[in-house]
């Protein structure tokens, strides 16, 4: 059989899979017995399967500023990441509650009173200093205040196997078509894997990111609203998700030209003639998105959308203007956000973050970098952070100064030591740290998509499990509740797509 | 002060165009010091016109022509009542530009913005500015108004709408926006908060004049993007300063200088925002209509848009701006003195290939 490593004894991370004493956890009991049976040989062709399903597809995803090509074939691990239900719901709750006040925060912004500032819950300045603070989103008001449609929330898990938030992402999440190719490819190398679980599904994905674009059309949208997908085009990194989610939710995948504006409405071009448009799912960035308004050299928006957003005429998702909530900067206020706008605690706590604008945070930053994460708030995808106790003096000095530069535009976090879980590495399953990105999809009600992408770090040691950062993935199981009848429409093979 | 504005925007184009999509900002804005009476904004051809309100405050008219046209008139009339500007305050003490408070309410108008960005050289020439002012916030913001003129000469169509401020200062020319952002810049980098306001300035002969009306034929090519000036901002600007009466010079006293103006506002520590117009020797009076207020000229662009279709297009702007002479008995016919002027963006050959590149496909 294939080795299947425990964590070492010193280990100061959350093993998934086994307890301190190296004793297999409950919850992985089936499925670490399952791949026992299995001999390396045996792993590495079910391996196979998975990469040549994926590379079938072209499901790519694109590395920037890799010297050797861009292009990859999305790397899943074989060893899927199991979350037991009553976990879930706890998660699944938290969630709920965090996208809630996130979206309360930013119809108070844009629309609203601005009474988070006023009433000092967040700094007003940090607010209007935010790159993503966007004054052409002033006073656009979307239905439902579901400013924030589809949500990525990056979760991890601390030596104590707490849930913690390391990042909101409220602009343009991407993953969750890896999400459920991951489910088909493991179903194609595992068939028999389901035999042991009920898990909950993940084909519903586009039905229900559907009705919430459906539920946020402007008043006055029809019976059946016309949602489109707008993409920049096909050499975007994440050109396989839009085409993939225009397929599952049976809408069309448009770029720019093919929408032109008349009297404040958005039209679709079609060989009929002119089709109004209730809702665009975009998948461009806020400055692209008309050249009137925003970037005049852009060709990839519509010109005069954002006039026909303000005549209310259309609902563009997600809204434009997030990137003020999900800067790094802010994180730290969300929990005091949610206590704010909902009057409860917050469920799922953030990872420790300090803020470098208040002095006294500063300095105790200062006197224990090494022992930190420094990170800026402008960038994302793990780029230009700095892991203090594997950085060098000059790093950290250096760190330092441009802290004090400009410190609005650095964080510095408590290390987590992220969880890890048996991956497949050389013919081992070896622990490797993770992390999870579930999707939050609000429309009339804000729901958590059941599961969601985990992230793995295959470099040994290393933290950082971005995809662009040489990560892998793997197929994340959410346990259906205890009692549910095993044998309803989910198993034995009906896990995957339904595709 | 009673002023009757008309802002006159005609767009031609060498053959037919479509879908031109535009975004005005020319109504004059309703506050403490001015009170708008009426507003109106037609076209033709006719479209319907969406008004709404941006983030500054500012009344933005968006329109849009889908089909195939010639050319687009868009006409915005006002009538204003101002009041003269109130005395300079006492003096403030430097140190409470400071304030940690102060500043956090200013942040927006402390930090670098698109066309307002500065190095070693805005800062030795703002400190210069200041060398022998007193421990008087007023007075440091006087005394760069007044030093901007001496750093920069005008001159009537070397707009700079996407130069640094490092090359302005080199280059020693330039316009109101210029003057303005200069100025702006200046402050900023001394710690004073400072915006950029558009708006229109209803001037007598004794100010600048200039030698008369372009023939208003810009360079060919100039097609695509109305007036925004952004990213590389190489782009023409129409807010750009007219100047001269037409059709002779007038050299009566009631001769008049009309143009669309640029000048600036500076925070004062517990006394708000002080205007003042680093072009016409620093001082704002009740002949300063405000249309709006930002950052920068970025954020009160008086049009900027998108067309599809050829490059050659002609842009000519048209401001007119009458002093109604009251009571109306005295005259049968009510006399207005007014000038008109045209103005059309000159480009270079930078511009024209930025403009080439904002052609919408």
């Amino acid at each position: 059989m294939a080795e299947l490593r425990r964590s070492d004894a010193d280990q100061l991370a959350y093993d998934e899979a086994f307890d301190r004493d190296g004793n297999v956890r409950p919850l992985y009991a089936a499925i670490v017995e399952r791949f026992s049976n299995f001999d390396a040989a045996e792993l590495r062709r079910r391996e196979g399967i998975i990469e040549e399903e994926f590379r079938r597809q072209g499901i790519t995803f694109t590395v920037y500023g890799d010297s050797q090509g861009t292009e990859r074939t999305w790397p899943m691990d074989l060893f899927p990441r199991l979350i037991a239900a009553t976990e879930w719901q706890e998660i699944e709750r938290g969630l709920a509650q965090r996208v809630t006040a996130l979206n309360r925060f930013l119809a108070d912004i844009y629309t609203g009173e601005g009474a988070a500032m006023a009433d000092g819950v967040v700094p007003a300045w940090l607010v209007q200093s935010s790159d993503g603070f966007e004054r052409n989103a002033f006073g656009v008001s979307v239905p439902h205040d579901a400013h924030c449609v589809i949500a990525g929330i990056d979760l991890v898990r601390d030596a104590e196997g707490q849930y913690r938030v390391l990042e909101d992402n409220l602009r343009n999440p991407s993953g969750i078509s890896y999400v459920i190719e991951n489910r088909a490819a493991m179903t194609r190398a595992f068939p028999r894997v389901w035999e042991d679980h009920t898990v909950e599904p993940v084909g519903q994905y586009g039905r229900m990111l559907r009705t919430a674009l459906e539920s946020v059309a402007p008043t006055g949208a029809g019976e059946k609203p016309l949602i489109v997908i707008l993409t920049p085009g096909i050499y975007n990194s994440a050109y396989f998700e839009h085409a993939f989610l225009a397929r599952e939710m049976g809408v069309e995948l448009v770029e720019g030209p093919d929408l032109v504006v008349d009297e404040h409405v958005v039209y679709l071009r079609t060989i009929e003639g002119l089709v109004p448009v209730d809702v665009i799912y975009r998948r461009i960035d806020d400055t692209f998105l008309d050249p009137v308004s925003f970037r005049p050299d852009s060709t990839l928006g519509v010109p005069g959308l954002l006039g026909a957003m303000r005549a209310g005429t259309v609902t563009v998702c997600n809204a434009v203007g997030n990137g003020v909530a999900d800067d790094k900067a802010i994180h730290p206020y969300v929990t005091d956000l949610i206590r704010y706008y909902l009057g409860e605690e917050p469920i799922l706590p953030n990872v420790e973050t300090y803020v470098m604008w208040e002095p006294d945070q500063r300095e105790a930053a200062f006197a224990r970098l090494d022992e930190l994460v420094i990170k800026p708030v402008g960038e994302s995808g793990g780029y230009g952070i700095v892991i203090g106790r594997n950085a060098t003096d000059e790093e950290l000095a250096n760190a330092r100064a441009e802290i004090e530069a400009d410190p609005r535009n650095w964080v510095v976090q408590e290390v987590v030591e992220l969880s890890t879980l048996a991956s497949m590495c050389d013919d081992v399953l070896e622990p490797r740290h993770l992390d999870l990105r579930p999707f939050v999809i609000t429309g009339e009600r804000t729901q958590v998509f059941p599961g969601g992408l985990t992230r793995v770090a295959m470099r040994k040691g290393s933290l950082i499990v971005n995809s662009s950062q040489g990560g892998g993935s793997k197929d994340t199981w959410v346990l259906a509740p205890q009692g549910d009848a095993q044998a309803d429409s989910r198993s034995p093979a009906s896990p995957g797509t339904g595709r | 002060m009673r002023l009757d504005i008309a802002y006159r925007l005609h767009f031609t184009y060498a053959e037919p165009v479509s879908e031109s999509q535009n975004e005005i900002r020319v109504r004059p804005r309703d506050d403490l010091r001015q009170q708008v009476l009426s507003y109106r904004l037609t076209t033709t051809p006719a479209t319907r016109v969406l008004q709404t309100r941006d983030y500054f405050g500012t009344t933005v008219d968006h329109l849009g022509i889908r089909g195939p046209h010639d050319d687009l008139l868009v006409v915005a009339e006002a009538s204003v009542e101002t009041s003269p500007t109130g005395r300079a305050p006492a003096p403030v003490s430097c140190e409470r530009l400071g304030d940690q408070q102060f500043v956090n309410q200013h942040v927006e108008y402390l930090a670098p913005s698109q066309h307002v960005q500065w190095g070693e050289l805005v800062d030795e020439v703002a400190s210069w500015a200041v060398r022998g002012a007193a421990d008087d916030v007023c007075e440091r913001v006087l005394a760069v108004a007044q030093a901007v003129p001496t750093v920069l000469a005008y001159e009537r169509g070397s707009t700079s709408i996407g130069v640094t401020l490092e090359e302005l200062i080199d280059g020693g020319r330039g316009v109101c926006q210029d003057f303005a952002h200069l100025a702006v810049g200046m402050l900023r980098c001394i710690g004073i908060p400072a915006r950029y306001v558009s708006g229109y300035l209803f001037a007598l002969d004794e100010t600048r004049l200039d030698e008369g009306p372009d023939d208003g034929g810009p360079a060919a090519g100039d097609g695509a993007s109305h007036g925004g000036a952004e990213a590389d901002g190489n782009s023409p600007s129409l807010s750009e300063d007219v100047f001269a009466p037409e059709p002779a010079p007038v050299a009566s006293p009631t001769a008049i200088s009309v143009q669309t103006h640029a000048w600036i506002e500076a925070a004062v520590p517990g006394h708000g925002w002080q205007a003042l117009d680093p072009t016409n020797g620093g001082s704002v009076s009740e002949r300063h209509v405000v249309i709006g207020y930002g950052r920068d000229y970025n954020d009160v662009p008086p049009v900027r848009g998108v067309f599809n279709g050829a490059a050659d297009a002609k842009v000519d702007a048209e401001v007119i701006i009458a002093q109604p002479t009251a009571p109306a008995s005295m005259v049968t016919e009510p006399i207005r003195r007014q000038a008109r002027v045209a103005v059309s963006p000159s480009m270079d050959t930078a511009a024209q290939q930025q403009a080439a590149q904002q052609q919408q496909q």
